[in-house]
């Protein structure tokens, strides 16, 4: 059987973690999303992978490059949907085929499942359906699909899995998948929803946070870096080759470190934390429930609970995060959140500095004692 | 230059050696040939690209050579396209390198009744071994008679009628065997091998083998020798385009990781002793490593005060002043022959010499006294981009060793810094390029080679005149050529060179040129002056020419995609210059 993963959005409502990736390459867990999809499909034995890549599609098909399967992929020019991605790879699909989001989590027994059956889309309840294709069921059958409704009928909504024959290319109409699907079932085909196991999508940047919680669960413990034996390690963890753990640090896991990172002395780590490669992490700070990415450095006393900070960060010292409810402006609706902080790519920032609900974009400097509490900051800003 | 492949086993050989001449073919590729062993000998050959050749094959037999051509006697057709056979069609050659006496050898044989179908140096290799072969021997023993005869440089693949083994030959030209279950490959890369086997014998210069279905036995000097078996720690993934549009690209992207994988591969422990000791030091290097040689000179001479030459290796012979010290040479394939011949000067002279190569057991490393190798991967594109970042990284190095460890912190992002580069957005940049008559970059201090580099990329893949000038050049002369149709490419970073360059801007501007400036994020001043501002993230001048030299290749990079021009085989090229 072959399979299609879709990973040529960007992933906008991401922003501002999307800018120098695509929302299937955020890395949770320390891998990009789009791995975890894979690993669900090989477990499966599906190894005939289609990708269709179009944003930032060199650092995808780079990654793409480095793993063991060949994988196939296909470049999506312009993002006009789901379903003009699909046309993309419509040459190199022979028989019927499992079609995938490269940017949400499934679990390989739900993949199992839907694998066996024909026409079949995965579903899930969800408590915001009006963010997804609301489904409603009849009979295990599907009765209608619609994409993003302003007022959702049910709760159910389809993760973007589907099972899929040869000949659903002549049901395509609009940009859309959930449009052919829609399209399939007015022309009498039965198309069956199947529920899934364990599937998680990560709409805004602080569901990152949850779906690392989720990840975490699965990640291998592994030690190979040198730790100090004054310091406590306890749980399920993951420390990289080249990682130095400083005296009397606590790590309670599950918690995954990157390679060649400086931790400590008297720092604490606590559970569900992603923390990349080359991080520094100097003493008397504590970290929880956070991702932090690749070349990140933190300076001595923060506290950084609740949130994603990107590659390359400088944060100075005394820096902490509250974690809060607010609403932000994404995409231009009003949205609830509730996080700490997100901070984008290479932002520098002060002494002091506080964060609770706030994102900062890409290359953004703040001064020191500045306060971010529910605000979005820009894109290269300078906050003096 | 020239690829040549060989297979003995147990599979129909004429579609493998076609596969894998494809993968060889950045090393020539006005045309191909090849031929298989059945009861005779069949040969196809053809002018032009394999890559473009769709017609079948209807070559039988499970023995074979084939050849991707890179011209130097006569010209690019079919008949002169290898293999090369003698009068009785019995014996079928490929060939690799230059024969040097072949004029005199042709006339002997000519004399002696032969008939010459081919202008090559190649096709005397097979009526000589026609004459020795009639005469009750065996293909070895024919072969091993005539090589003494033979002067310059060989890798050859023989195979013969009546003869049920593989001849390889090799003296000056790279040459590798691949060793599979029941099943031999000689080669002159491990690239086309890689998929049928990772184990590998290296040949030495002088070494003569024969393949048979049941092994090998490699001779060199009348003696039976062994050679050892290596396996070749590179995936067959990374020799393939993966997803990406060319090569080129593919390694471009690789850089990063190029850069700090080989970083992490030479680091100070690893570094030949000699590398703390010597107070004098000569680099040479071709094209895209000489320019990385000079780029060394200005940063290990201000950081340590270490005086530097760089010579260009083709012309480094005919330069006569006392050889002393540390001679480094730098080759992405390890089989530049004037590099080579450069190390080889140096040992005589007794002194200690460094090579810095891609290639694991290619030449340079078996000639030098120290290798140190990139740890950039298969290169395939012969626009040289990651090779270069990897040859810069171990530089680097050594800069940061003799400086007790100055630049450490800096290097250790230095990647990430590269990775920014990669998302930037030249889509203007390229615009002003394309449609450009000639283009003039312009640079000083350690941007000055950054300026030579990020030329001879343009030239190379876009076919646009292209020249780098320290900037302070351009004044006596080629100031004359400035015009509407010239853009400039000017980088002026901070630093000592900055308010000079600034003026060197003005004066371009004055005279009407377009000038598109590479510079620091957020310089105002500059990006008023100029008609098309390039800001890079504020780094260490070492990170600054990294970061420009990517830039410069990507501008390169999308430009000849602008203009169609066939990025991963320029025109006229070959990606390592195996002849003098």
């Amino acid at each position: 059987m072959q399979a299609v993963i879709l990973a040529a959005g960007e992933g906008r409502r991401v922003r501002p973690l999307t800018w120098s990736r695509p929302k299937a390459m955020i890395p949770v867990a320390n891998r990009p999303i789009i791995a975890y999809t894979i690993d669900a499909l090989v477990t499966n034995g599906i190894r005939d992978i289609i990708v269709v890549v179009g944003y930032r599609k060199e650092h995808v098909t780079r990654f793409l490059n480095q793993l063991d399967l060949p994988i196939e992929v296909v470049i999506q020019e312009k993002q006009l949907g789901t379903a003009h991605a699909l046309q993309q790879a419509e040459s190199q699909i022979k028989g019927d085929f499992l079609l995938l989001p490269g940017d949400n989590y499934i679990d390989a027994q739900s993949v199992a499942k839907i694998k066996e059956i024909k026409n079949a889309v995965l579903v899930k309840e969800h408590p915001n359906p009006s963010n997804f294709g609301v489904i409603t069921v009849r009979d295990g059958r599907v009765d209608s699909i619609v994409e993003k409704p302003d007022h959702a009928t049910s709760f159910l909504v389809s993760t973007g899995i589907y099972s899929l024959p040869t000949d659903f290319f002549q049901y395509v109409r609009g940009n859309d998948v959930t449009e052919a699907i829609s399209c399939m079932i007015e022309n009498g085909i039965d198309v069956h929803a199947v529920t899934a196991d364990d599937w998680q999508d990560a709409i805004y940047p602080w569901d990152l946070i949850r779906l690392n919680q989720r990840l975490l669960r699965h990640m291998p413990a592994t030690r190979e870096g040198t730790s100090s034996r004054h310091a406590t390690i306890q749980g399920p963890t993951h420390i990289g080759k080249g990682t130095t753990i400083g005296p009397n640090t606590v790590i309670s896991g599950p918690v995954i470190i990157g390679n060649d990172c400086t931790i400590g002395p008297n720092c604490c780590i606590l559970p569900n934390t992603s923390i990349g490669s080359r991080v520094t992490i100097e003493p008397l700070s504590l970290i929880g429930n956070t991702i932090l990415m690749d070349d990140t450095s933190i300076a001595s006393h923060s506290r950084i609970m609740d949130s994603v900070i990107g590659e390359r960060c400088v944060l100075a010292d005394h820096i902490s995060t509250g974690t809060t409810e607010g609403f932000l402006e994404i995409e231009g609706k009003p949205t609830h959140s509730h996080f700490g902080a997100i901070l984008g790519d290479n932002v520098t920032c002060g002494s002091f500095a506080r964060f609770r609900n706030g994102i900062v974009g890409n290359n953004a400097t703040l001064e020191g004692n500045r306060v971010v509490s529910s605000r979005i900051i820009p894109d290269d800003t300078m906050v003096i | 230059m020239c690829g040549i492949i060989a297979y003995i086993g147990r599979r129909q050989a004429a579609p493998l050696i076609l596969e894998g001449l494809k993968k060889l073919e950045y090393r020539g590729y006005d045309s191909f040939g090849i031929a298989t062993l059945e009861s005779n000998l069949e040969i196809e050959k053809h002018k032009g690209r394999i890559s473009e050749y769709s017609g079948a094959l209807r070559l039988r037999g499970t023995i074979g050579i084939g050849h991707t051509r890179w011209a130097t006697h006569g010209i690019p057709n079919d008949i002169n396209a290898h293999p090369h056979v003698d009068c009785t069609n019995r014996i079928a050659v490929v060939h690799n390198g230059i024969i040097e006496n072949f004029a005199e050898l042709k006339k002997a044989l000519t004399a002696r009744g032969h008939t010459f179908r081919s202008e090559t140096d190649t096709e005397i290799v097979a009526h000589l071994i026609e004459e020795r072969y009639w005469k009750g021997t065996d293909l070895l023993s024919a072969v091993r008679s005539i090589l003494p005869i033979l002067k310059g440089s060989y890798a050859l693949l023989i195979i013969a009628a009546g003869s049920d083994c593989l001849i390889a030959a090799r003296n000056g030209s790279p040459l590798v065997i691949g060793i599979g279950d029941n099943e031999y490959f000689a080669a002159s890369d491990m690239t086309p091998v890689l998929d049928y086997t990772e184990r590998a014998v290296f040949l030495e210069d002088g070494d003569t083998a024969c393949l048979t279905k049941n092994g090998i036995e490699i001779y060199r000097d009348m003696c039976r020798v062994d050679r050892p078996v290596e396996l070749i720690d590179w995936s067959p993934e990374e020799v393939r385009k993966g997803g990406f549009a060319h090569f080129m690209l593919k390694e471009i992207y690789e850089q990063p990781q190029a850069f700090f994988n080989t970083l992490r591969c030479v680091d100070k422990h690893t570094l030949p002793s000699f590398v703390y000791k010597f107070s004098s030091l000569t680099v040479v290097a071709c094209g895209s490593s000489y320019h990385t040689g000079l780029i060394f000179k200005y940063l290990l001479e201000e950081a340590c005060g270490i005086p530097v030459r760089v010579d260009v290796a083709s012309e480094f012979r005919y330069f006569h002043p006392p050889l002393e010290g540390l001679l480094i040479g730098i080759t992405q394939s390890g089989e530049t022959a004037d590099t080579l011949t450069a190390l080889r000067l140096a040992r005589k002279h007794n002194c200690q010499t460094l090579a810095i190569t891609n290639v694991l057991g290619s030449s340079a490393s078996r000639v030098a006294d120290a290798t140190l190798f990139m740890r950039a991967g298969p290169e395939i594109s012969v626009a040289a981009t990651k090779s270069f970042i990897a040859q810069l990284a171990i530089l680097m190095q050594i800069i940061d060793a003799r400086s007790d460890g100055m630049f450490e912190n800096i290097l250790q992002h230095a990647h990430q810094a590269i990775e920014e580069v990669l998302l930037m957005d030249l889509s203007a940049a390229v615009d002003l390029c394309r449609n450009a008559k000639s283009i003039f970059y312009i640079g000083r201090g350690p941007f000055y080679p950054v300026a030579l580099e990020g030329a001879l990329k343009m030239k190379e893949i876009s076919y646009i005149h292209a020249e780098g000038y320290a900037a302070g050049e351009l004044k006596h002369g080629p100031f004359a050529l400035l015009s509407p149709d010239t853009p400039v490419i000017a980088i002026c970073t901070p630093g000592e060179t900055y308010g000079v360059m600034v003026s060197n801007i003005k004066e371009i501007k004055a005279r009407g040129a377009p000038v598109i400036a590479f510079g620091d994020e957020g310089d105002l001043e500059l990006s008023d002056i100029v008609d098309l501002f390039i800001p890079l993230p504020k780094t260490h001048s070492f990170i600054g020419v990294l970061t420009i030299i990517v830039a410069l290749q990507i501008l390169a990079y999308r430009t000849a995609v602008a203009l169609d021009r066939d990025i991963d085989k320029p025109r006229n090229l070959a990606k390592s210059v195996t002849v003098e």
